[in-house]
Parts: structure tokens; sequence; C-alpha cells
């Protein structure tokens, strides 16, 4: 496309916080909605009272949340922009979406090693936090679409995804600028081990034969079961989620420059804020 | 009833401090095929994407007035409520594909319709076979050459029976056998079907006899009236339409057949001139076309700068070039012609040292380039690339001058200084992408340049440019000749080759043809001549330029 005058004016002006997406009081509220959801279906194990009827259910729990999330999800994702997303906001999820499943195929998660939280990261920051809450499921369904990931994990790693995106997104407009990049690899190193620490809460208390102290107690309260569930996380999926700490922030550091510059460029050239006004001819 | 009105509509971008469009009236009846002249970035695109909606749905920016589109106002009609009746075709058609394959592209704007299937299926088969695409239906759209892609492109537009069609510069970035193919599709819609087209184009030279009526754009403003009379004022003309108003011809005319009959008197008097002054005495291209100079260095002279013996090279084995053999002196500037597949870009690839011969030998100044590496190619031997934007990685325009200074070891601020002698004005801050098609190859020279290589390659360096960027082009080679530069270019643009080259190599088959001084190799065939020289032949003259100094050379 050739440039025209309004963007080559643009050019110059620095773009903290795009949102390519904007959020309505409505969309924050379906956002939150979702999110209370979410948290229920991590954390019931512990939030639920000793001797409740929910740890009866704990079989079931995975299946009933994991038919939940994605319906919560799938309005929230309706609602986010108010019904109607932009074109341009539908077109660039589906290239980054494409680049995720991409860049998912050529990790495949071995060792935890999944460049996909580079494309979430940069790309909820470039755009803001209601772009980076739809990019994140966007990325993990299409990659799990090409990597045959589809499973009743799915839900989970959606609504992760998205918190990891909505975060980044909201770091936007507000790290200096100096300390951008280190301080965005920072995040998505907390990012990474906590995605894989939240992830391990969906199965963690149905796995079976797993030595006392790791595992899920029906009924105890919830300071021994989160303890358990914190010495499960060190001495099991730490060495899933330490490489992939380390790459993801590797990444950002890596690359992240460059990665921002053509997101920025992407999000100036689309002129996301740019609105049509009709004035009365002279 | 018209089938677009603009009432006086004004555009302005927001952060722009003067309107893209100002207090445009203007009416286009149905059926006519109007063409939209303009020098880059006179608001050309904006008036096109009025009408399908685009400016300000999309693009932002306050509006005032209003656009009748088939008579739906497009401050109430959004660019879904007017795909039914708008097709648009962009310059590069693979940036607008969705589907692989051509029956599915020409079939995927009537999904979006929601047309019912059986509809597609009958619309599919009157588009393939208007356009002449049935033998095309199956292929992948990657496989395709640019004039069957455009075709494509138009097809894909037409399926969903717009009543108006826009095109932004169809042909531009087309070989000359694609542009009539595309241009005789279009003929085609306005006189067998009546459709409305509107076209903006830079090579007018193409187009101007087709149009019904021109819309020229000037600073936000524009007039429209009947093509002669619109050309005579118009801030850009092709060669035909320049030659009539130095000879001030009675109406103007547009095509070489009306200059032709016009010019009976021109062509006597001019050998009158000739008799005088004999044609080997007739001007050569000037030595400076008296625009900016360009901080060149002087070569000094050495070895043959291009010796190319018995050179056989080509791709997978498949020879593209066979036992070519190559001598270019320097100050010399030839243009290699021919058509699509004949193998120009591989003779240059291989004088550039990208490709390695599978036999003969390539010598540029002496040495092996393909041998060469780093700053000792790059100071040997610079190639510029069909597409410019491929010798361009960074992010914005001072990184990359910066870059190619230290690669090339140069003295900071020599590819700066190139560039704004080239082009002048772009900010450093800009994404080269972001430039115009002009701007982006001033760029790509800027970078070569700055290595100081005495032999400089061109590969269709005028795709895309306007009448503007071409100019400059001109004056950078001519320039460069007088500094004792080679420059060879492969090209299909007869008028720079009448502008520049000294000689002409004619290629066909990977084998060269024909091979003499330009002016003899283009008069010569009906294909490659200029426009002038076909309204003078059997003169020997090529250009305006070159008629206006015999005519002031006293008779």
């Amino acid at each position: 496309m050739r440039p025209r005058t309004p963007v080559a004016s643009r050019a110059g002006r620095a773009i903290p916080g795009t949102r390519a997406i904007p959020l309505s009081a409505r969309s924050w509220a379906a956002i939150g909605a979702t999110s209370v959801v979410g948290v229920l279906a991590f954390f019931w194990p512990m939030l639920a009272p000793p001797g409740s009827q929910v740890v009866a259910h704990a079989a079931d729990a995975p299946v009933v949340f994991g038919a939940l999330v994605p319906l919560l999800l799938g309005v929230t994702l309706s609602l986010v922009g108010d019904g109607a997303m932009g074109a341009k906001a539908v077109a660039l999820l589906g290239v980054l979406g494409a680049t995720a499943a991409a860049l998912r195929a050529l990790g495949a998660g071995i060792a935890g090693l999944e460049p996909i939280w580079l494309v979430i990261v940069l790309g909820g920051y470039a755009l803001g936090a209601g772009f980076g809450f739809v990019l994140g499921p966007v990325c993990l369904v299409a990659s799990a679409l090409l990597t045959g990931g589809i499973g009743p994990w799915l839900p989970f790693q959606m609504i992760g995804a998205a918190w990891v995106g909505l975060g980044a997104g909201l770091l936007a407009g507000r790290l200096p600028r100096r300390a951008e990049l280190p301080l965005l690899a920072g995040y998505a190193t907390v990012a990474a081990v906590g995605y894989g620490w939240l992830l391990n809460l969906w199965f963690w208390p149905t796995a079976t034969g797993l030595p006392e102290p790791l595992a899920f107690v029906p009924g105890a309260d919830w300071a021994t079961n989160a303890s358990h569930w914190l010495r499960f996380n060190l001495t099991t999926s730490l060495g899933y989620d330490l490489p992939r700490a380390v790459l993801a922030c590797t990444l950002v550091l890596l690359l992240g420059r460059r990665v921002l510059a053509s997101l920025r460029r992407a999000s100036r050239l689309a002129a996301f804020d740019a609105q049509p006004e009709f004035l009365e001819a002279r | 009833m018209s089938a677009v009105r603009f009432e006086r509509v004004t555009i302005a971008y927001e952060g722009a401090d003067r309107p893209a469009l100002r207090d445009v009236t203007l009416e286009i009846p149905e059926g006519e095929l109007v063409l939209v002249v303009g020098e880059t970035g006179c608001g050309k695109s904006t008036l096109l994407r009025c009408i399908n909606g685009l400016v300000p749905h999309f693009t932002g920016g306050a509006m005032a007035g209003r656009v009748i589109v088939a008579g739906r106002d497009t401050r109430t009609h959004p660019p879904r409520e007017l795909a039914d009746v708008v097709g648009v075709v962009g310059q590069d058609p693979i940036a607008g594909f969705v589907a692989e394959v051509v029956e599915d592209e020409l079939a995927y704007g009537m999904e979006c319709l929601g047309v019912p299937p059986e509809t597609m299926r009958r619309r599919v088969e009157e588009t393939l076979d208007l356009l002449g695409l049935a033998e095309l239906r199956h292929r992948p759209l990657a496989t395709l050459s640019g004039g069957q892609r455009q075709r494509v492109a138009i097809g894909a537009a037409l399926t969903s029976h717009p009543r108006i069609l826009v095109l932004d510069e169809p042909t531009s970035a087309l070989d000359p056998g694609a542009a009539e193919e595309v241009l005789a599709a279009l003929q085609r819609l306005v006189h067998d079907l009546g459709m409305t087209v509107v076209m903006a184009e830079h090579r007018l030279e193409r187009v101007v006899q087709y149009a019904d009526s021109v819309l020229v754009i000037g600073d936000g403003q524009v007039t429209v009236g009947e093509p002669a009379a619109m050309m005579a004022g118009a801030p850009v003309a092709p060669p035909v339409v320049e030659l009539g108003r130095l000879a001030g011809w009675q109406p103007l005319p547009l095509s070489v057949r009306d200059a032709r009959r016009a010019a009976s008197g021109l062509r006597a008097r001019l050998r009158e001139v000739a008799v005088a002054t004999p044609p080997a005495r007739i001007p050569a291209p000037s030595a400076s076309g008296g625009g900016p100079v360009v901080p060149l260095p002087h070569v000094v002279s050495g070895p043959a700068p291009i010796a190319a013996t018995a050179l056989t090279a080509g791709y997978r084995g498949v020879p593209v070039l066979q036992r070519l053999t190559l001598a270019v002196g320097p100050g010399e500037v030839v243009a290699l012609m021919g058509r699509n597949g004949a193998g120009k870009s591989t003779l240059l690839s291989a004088l550039a040292g990208v490709m390695a011969p599978s036999a003969g030998s390539v010598r540029i100044a002496g040495r092996d380039p393909h041998a060469l590496a780093g700053r000792g190619l790059l100071g040997t031997v610079g190639l510029v690339p069909q597409e410019p934007a491929d010798l361009l990685y960074a992010t914005s325009v001072g990184r990359e001058l910066a870059d190619a200074e230290h690669t090339a070891g140069a003295a900071s601020g020599t590819a700066a200084g190139l560039l704004e002698a080239l082009a002048p004005g772009i900010d450093p801050d800009c994404h080269p992408r972001d430039l115009s098609e002009g701007q982006r190859l001033a760029l790509a020279l800027a970078v070569v340049l700055a290595a100081a290589p005495p032999v400089l390659l061109l590969d269709e360096p005028t795709r895309g440019l306007d009448y503007g960027a071409k100019r400059r082009l001109v004056d950078l080679l001519r320039q460069l000749r007088a500094a004792g530069h080679t420059v060879v270019l492969a090209t299909h643009d007869v008028e720079l080759v009448a502008e520049v080259a000294t000689r002409v190599a004619l290629l066909a088959g990977g084998e060269i043809v024909a091979d003499g001084p330009a002016a003899e190799v283009v008069r010569s065939s009906p294909l490659f001549a200029p426009q002038v020289a076909k309204i003078l032949a059997p003169g020997p003259w090529l250009t305006v330029g070159q008629v206006q100094q015999a005519l002031a050379v006293p008779g």
C-alpha cells in the first residue's frame, strides 16, 4: 500500500498504547465474569470448604469447567468490541494467530519450548488489553488445530493465554520507554512460569499415584492443598516451566525491538483509532 | 442517471495539515471509462476509495459533502453495503487474493455476499469466458503471470455484478503485453456491458486513448473533461501528448494513429532540419536534464567493465542463457529488451555474481563477480532488483542508509547525500516499506551506489514509477554515464530506453538476437519503438526532447 499523507504525518508520533479493540464498560464486565469463572475452574480445589459436596465431584470438575470456560470465552469474545470487532482487528488477529500456529509447529512443546509466548506477549503489549485478551485464545486454538492439541486441557490453556495477553495489554503505555524490553522480558518470564503452574491445576486434583505431600487431599483446608500444589509444581513441572520462561525471556530480549516495531507499524497503518466524521459542506 | 456523484466533497485525514480532496463536485455518467490522472500523492487513491466508502469509513478522517454511488449515500452506507455495486481492483493483485485457485478466488466475493450456489456457478462460468480465463480455471494463483493475475483480480470483482469498477493503477506494474491483455478486457466491459470504469494510472501512454473522460487531480482539486482538452493542461502526459503540445496540434492527439495523421507538416519540417544537420548529428540525449546533481565518484578507467564470454546459466539444470557473449565498455548504458522469460533477469544475476555460470565466464572489471564477496563485490557491481524492497531490511530509512555506509565502508553521510539528491525530503524515521515506489527505488539506488560500484545493473527500474520519478531516474542514469559508470538495465519501457540507452541488446531464447545503437534497434522494431519514433518514422527521432532540440537548430 502506498503511503497517504495522513500516515506519513502520523509516522513520528509515538503510540504508547494502541487499542486495536476498544473495551467498553460492558466488555470489561464480560472479561471480569469470564475471569471469575476461570479462577474458579483452576482454583476450586483450594476454594472448596472442607467436606463440601464439590470434592465428591473432583473427577467431573475438569469436564464441567472444560465445557463452561469455552462457552463463556465465546460470549466474551463476541462482547469484546461490542459485537462489532473491526475488520482490521480481525485481520490482524488472523495473521498473528497463524504466526503463532506456525511457531507452535516449530517448537511443538519440546521441554516446554514454545515461542508462541513471544506473539501473545508482544501482540498484547503493542495492540492493547482487549486485543491481547482475544489474541491469547486465538493463538492457542489455531496452534492446537495444527498440532493436534485439542483436548480437555484446551479450555484451560485458552483462559490462561487470555490472561497473559490481557496482562501484557494492561502494561501498554505504563512502561518507561527505555526499560520497556527488559520489563517485558521479565513479564514474559513470570507469565510463562505462572501459566505452567496454573495449567497444572486442571489435572492435579485428579492425578493419581502422587506421593502424599504432593497430592491433592480432598477435604483438607486450602493451606494444605496450596502448599501441596506448590511442591508439586516445584518438583515436577519446573523442568518444563523454566525452559519455557527462559525461552520467552530470551526471545523478547532478542526479537522484541523488531517485532514491536513492525506490530506498531501495522497498527499505525491500520489507524485503529481513526473514526469517520461527517460534516456539512461549507 | 449518473453512476457516481460527488457533491462538494472535502476529505481531511486526521493529523494532515491540508485536505486530501477539496470541494470536489463531479458526476460520472453510466457506461463511461474515466481515467484519473495526477502525480503521486495528489489524492488519486483517496478519490477512488471514496467511491466504495473506504474513505472515510475505513481510513477515518473528516468528510464534508456527500458521495452518491448508484443512488446510495456513502455517509450512511459503509463499504460492506456498497460491495454489490462497486468492485475494486488494486495495483498488486496478489495482495488482494484470498483463495489458492482461480475458480475459488472468483467465487469468494459472492460467498461473502451470500449469493446462492447455482447463481455462483453460473457467474463464475460467465466471468471465465468474459475475461478469457477458461483455460486457467484450475491453476493455482501463484503460477499465473502478472497480466493473468490482474485479470483474475478483475474477474473476482466482477462476479458480484457490480455496476461500477474502480481500479487503482491496474497496469503500472505490468509489462506491455500483459497491460494490453488487461486493457482489452476493460474495453470489453465498458463497450459490451456498459459498465462504469474509474481507473487511476501512471502509464498514460497505454490508457489515455481508451478513456471517455479524464479527471485531473492537482493539489486536492479536481477538473473533469474530454480527454484531449484535459491532457492539454495535465501535469503529467505521455510522449504523444507532449509532442502534440510542442507542435501545437489541435485537437491534441492521444493515440499514435491520430498523431501520425497530424504530423505530416512536422515531419516535413524535421526532414529539412535533418538535411541541414545530417541524422548522425541529431543531438544525443543531453548529459543532464537540469535536475539536482548527484554526488557520484568518477570512475577511473581500467579493464573492460563487463565481459561475458560464451555464458551459459540457468536454474536447476535448465539453461536460460545459451552461450551468450556480451562486452560493455565504460560509459555505456545498455538496455536489455525482450519478452518475459527471455533471460534478461538471469543475465543480470550472472553479471552481479548472484548466480554461477554453468559454462563460459563473466568478468566485471577483470574479476569474476561470483568469486567476490563482501566489500569487494559491492565495490565492483551493484544490482537493483525488480522489487527494490528486496534490498531493504532495516526498520527505518536512516538505519538503512547507515547500514549501507557501514557495509560499504563508505564515509558517513555518503548514502544519505545520494538519497537527498535522488529523492529529497524523505523522513529518515520513515519505514522503507511506507515509501512510494519512486522513493523506494531512490533508496535502493542510494544503498547500492554508496559502495561506488563502477558497474550498475537495474532490473525493470520503471515499474510502478510515475512520470516525475521516471524523470529523476533518467537524470541519474545520464549523470552516471557522464561520470564513466557502466549501466545495464533490463526493461520493457521503450520510452526509458529512448531517453537513456546508448545501446540495446535484444534477447530471445537466452541469446542476443540484435545488438546495436539504441536508435537503430528500437526504431526498426514495431514492438519496441517509442511513440515519438512511431509518429515520426522514418525520421531518426526518439524523444520529444530530441525533436525540440532539432527544431531549435537554425535550419
